[in-house]
């Protein structure tokens, strides 16, 4: 017998998602679980921003896309003043390239950082735990104060928003509670820390005015590098002696993760971070598909939208595209366009950049950082294709890219100015490819009569969160949860944790 | 709940009229204010429309009081997507409860299109279905950030969605605004002007707005152009000529005069930069305008080529 569970909407993600299953009862001749045989999600929001954008000056275009997404504008912006450098046929300065990536790369750990900590983690900790805490630290001490408080005065809602959540397996261990709680305050502070260093020269966070085409607006000065690296300095370390160690924790209380969730296994990468002018990255692009690496051909990339609330106009190369919605549309259930590569499903994201580089010729130093880090577990490579492996890849891109910060601050010319000269042309094109936090994004613009006459975004987890497609193939995350089994259908946590493990960001998907 | 002394009050309102740019005078009071939230905690209600997030980002880049402290001892945020433990069915049970139950502040990020009620879903329930008795029911309404004021971008030009911000919206359901609802525009919204707001509502009162706007007058009373620390060059006549040139940012399309807000004093992320210092054109994010017209793009480096519908005198800086 088929039973429908539901997490409507999925919180402590970005933006308005829903998740419906079938499942089938397991008998375990003990309490039946529960085994998810098909899944669906359902983005629930649309803006529009596609057709905003048509008729409007092009030098708009970075401003009003960053408003994709408020946890991940500095990727649209890139995506986006990479589609107009293109169009404009021009290159980022030196010290604008190295300005955008500081700005990109600071928005990462910031993302990464508040993703594992304030997004994901209640999933995994028990908050109650404080509690019984006896210690003196200032911040648990009020953390406890609060919860006591609260409970104490009999309030309606006690201790919101980490209270009610669902009642199931949390960390047992008190101790080991209490201090991740600890570190989620800590990440708060952290993550305003990255926000701050993303903001020396990008004016602001979120949505950078800084960022325009060729560079950004601020010229570095020395104040402005020193500014940016002793924040540094304070996030590596946490990074290194907090995040990290949390990520092995997590990994040994909750091994099952390593082994379920996988999906289909097959990923893409657009590439990100330049490391000069002739097109080198820092993390490089190409596809897995089968599980073997082939390089990136930007041209088998299309969109879909049969289960889609948009006009059906066929499989179309983003560039294009068109997006006119039909809500009410028969046969769709998401305003999340259906995104394939060769016609297939693409998981995106840091497991996703992990994996390609991993796989692209020798591995390079990808591949030794990655078997260092599993060796030191006593895991094998493949079980990071899994819920706990794509927490794992962004902790340690998290470690490799702010490393790779302070090289690209010593590289700055100070006073030097980091922007590059440019005319809009009367008609041109471009394709914007980078890499948000959560996966590949890409932007194709058309200008005609120095206008936008075409935008189109494919956007990570339009990837991830993808409805089924023509062929009624389900999208990566709908299959990653086919096969989970759920303890308890009124509280399917296990389904939280392995969407949450994708990162989802729906307002970003749909834009 | 931790105790504060009289003396950290005053601390943390002087942290928050200096984050505002405000004088000594309103230090006790806004001391007040805090107290008063912190002794008797509001219950929020936060709720997304068609929002991108940011504001809800913003209100994390707090400092004095920094995010913890909003959360745990500032307000009872009883519900908020991205931060609740709560998911599925338990987090809508959750918002039915306290709209039934009343007496909360609720706190609109992003817009709302009733014309397309499919557009914006919460637990598959329309966004415009749950809003009315949300709104109704509320003791203080605020609307974070420039979507959630005035329609933003999801509402600007060739939108296929028909959104409108909270302002509009009520009006055309005949509910009252003018001392219930407070609009904080930015985008995203800075987050000292909601402490501000929740700390000068929860202690002192509904806060003093413009007539029209209902922006509150401690935050948005002057233009960025009025306050600007390179008006010296627009005097002097000195203009950038490209990005990344010293001088006033007028000729590059800066909308300064457009935008009223407190900028130039309190800066952003923890004062570290802001748009004008980073040499970046204000984009007059705080504007019932803002971004509303394709004819009236943010920079001017196209106006050569293609028509635009504004005269020197509408970058000029008219209130309103």
């Amino acid at each position: 017998m088929s039973t429908t569970i539901a997490v409507s909407p999925v919180t402590r993600i970005e933006g308005h998602l829903a998740v419906h299953t079938e499942t089938e009862e397991v008998d375990t001749g003990d309490t039946p679980i529960y085994r998810i045989t098909e899944a669906r999600c359902e983005g629930e929001m649309f803006r529009g921003l596609e057709q905003i954008l048509r008729g409007r000056d092009p030098l708009d275009a970075q401003q009003i896309t960053q408003r994709v997404c408020g946890v991940c504008p500095i990727s649209h912006g890139i995506a986006s003043v990479r589609a107009q450098e293109q169009a404009y046929g021009i290159k980022p300065s030196r010290n604008g390239r190295l300005l955008q990536n500081l700005i990109q790369g600071a928005n990462y750990l910031q993302s990464h950082v508040l993703h594992f900590y304030h997004l994901a983690a209640l999933d995994f900790v028990d908050v109650t735990a404080v509690l019984g805490y006896g210690g003196t630290d200032p911040t648990l001490k009020t953390v406890k104060a609060w919860v006591e408080g609260a409970l104490a005065r009999k309030e309606v809602f006690p201790a919101a928003p980490f209270l009610p959540r669902y009642e199931c397996d949390y960390i047992k261990s008190a101790d080991r509670n209490v201090t991740l709680v600890g570190h989620y305050v800590k990440a708060l502070d952290l993550r305003r820390r990255c926000h701050e260093m993303a903001a020396v020269f990008g004016a602001r966070l979120p949505h950078s005015t800084a960022l325009i085409p060729g560079g950004c607006t601020q010229t570095p000065t020395l104040e402005r590098v020193l500014a940016y690296t002793s924040r540094l300095k304070e996030v590596l370390s946490f990074i290194e002696s907090t995040y990290i160690p949390d990520l092995i924790e997590a990994a040994a209380e909750f091994p099952q993760y390593f082994e379920i969730g996988g999906g289909y296994g097959n990923f893409l990468c657009y590439g990100v971070f330049d490391l000069d002018d002739s097109g080198n990255k820092f993390h490089r692009p190409g596809v897995v598909l089968d599980g073997k690496w082939e390089p990136l051909d930007v041209k088998q990339i299309t969109e879909e939208v049969k289960h889609s609330s948009y006009v059906d106009i066929g499989a179309r190369y983003p560039g294009e595209g068109d997006t006119q919605p039909q809500a009410g549309k028969p046969g769709a259930y998401s305003w999340i366009k259906a995104p394939r590569y060769k016609g297939q499903p693409m998981e995106v994201g840091a497991l996703a950049r992990i994996m390609v580089n991993y796989k692209a010729g020798d591995g390079g130093w990808v591949k030794k950082e990655v078997d260092g880090f599993c060796s030191s577990l006593n895991l094998s490579v493949d079980k990071l294709v899994s819920v706990l492996g794509r927490h794992v890849a962004r902790g340690l891109e998290s470690v490799w890219l702010a490393k790779q910060c302070f090289k690209w601050l010593e590289e700055i010319e100070v006073d030097t100015p980091a922007t590059t000269d440019f005319t809009i042309p009367e008609s041109g094109s471009g394709v914007g490819l980078t890499e948000a936090p959560r996966g590949a994004l890409g932007h194709w613009l058309s200008i005609k009569d120095h206008h936008i006459s075409n935008y189109q975004c494919v956007v990570p987890t339009t990837w991830n969160c993808s409805p089924r497609d023509a062929q009624g193939k389900p999208g990566p995350v709908e299959k990653a949860l086919e096969g989970i089994e759920i303890k308890d259908p009124a509280q399917p946590i296990e389904m939280g944790r392995l969407v949450r493990s994708f990162d989802p960001c729906i307002a970003c998907a749909v834009h | 709940m931790a105790k504060y002394s009289r003396r950290e009050f005053l601390r943390m309102g002087g942290a928050v009229a200096a984050g505002l740019g405000l004088g000594p005078s309103v230090v006790p009071g806004l001391a007040q204010g805090l107290q008063r939230i912190f002794e008797r905690q509001r219950n929020v209600l936060w709720l997304q429309g068609m929002s991108c997030t940011g504001c809800s980002i913003s209100l994390l880049n707090s400092d004095e009081p920094g995010p913890l402290e909003i959360v745990t001892q500032m307000m009872s945020m009883v519900f908020h997507s991205n931060l609740s433990a709560a998911q599925g069915k338990l987090a809508m049970e959750i918002i039915d409860k306290l709209i039934a139950e009343g007496k909360y502040y609720l706190v609109l990020e992003g817009a709302i299109a009733p014309k397309m009620p499919e557009s914006c879903l919460l637990g598959g329930r329309p966004l415009t279905d749950i809003l009315p008795t949300a709104l109704q029911n509320a003791e203080l309404i605020l609307a974070a950030g420039s979507c959630a004021a005035f329609g933003g971008i999801p509402g600007a030009e060739g939108n296929p969605t028909g959104a409108m911000g909270l302002q509009e919206y009520m009006e055309s359901k005949g509910m009252q605004t003018k001392g219930r609802l407070v609009n904080c525009p930015g985008c995203p919204v800075h987050p000292h002007t909601l402490v501000a707001v929740l700390a000068h509502a929860a202690g002192i009162g509904y806060p003093k707005v413009d007539p029209d706007l209902l922006t509150p007058d401690m935050i948005c009373k002057h233009s960025v152009h009025d306050d600007c620390p390179r008006f010296h060059y627009w005097q002097k006549e000195v203009f950038a000529e490209n990005f990344g040139d010293e001088g006033c940012l007028f000729k590059l399309g800066c909308l300064g005069p457009l935008s009223h807000s407190n900028c130039p004093q309190r800066q952003w992320n923890g004062g570290v930069n802001w748009c004008i210092r980073a040499g970046a054109p204000c984009i007059a994010c705080t504007s019932k305008d803002f971004s509303k017209k394709r004819s009236f793009p943010f920079y001017r480096k196209g106006e050569q080529y293609h028509a635009v519908d504004y005269k020197e005198q509408d970058r000029g800086g008219k209130r309103k």
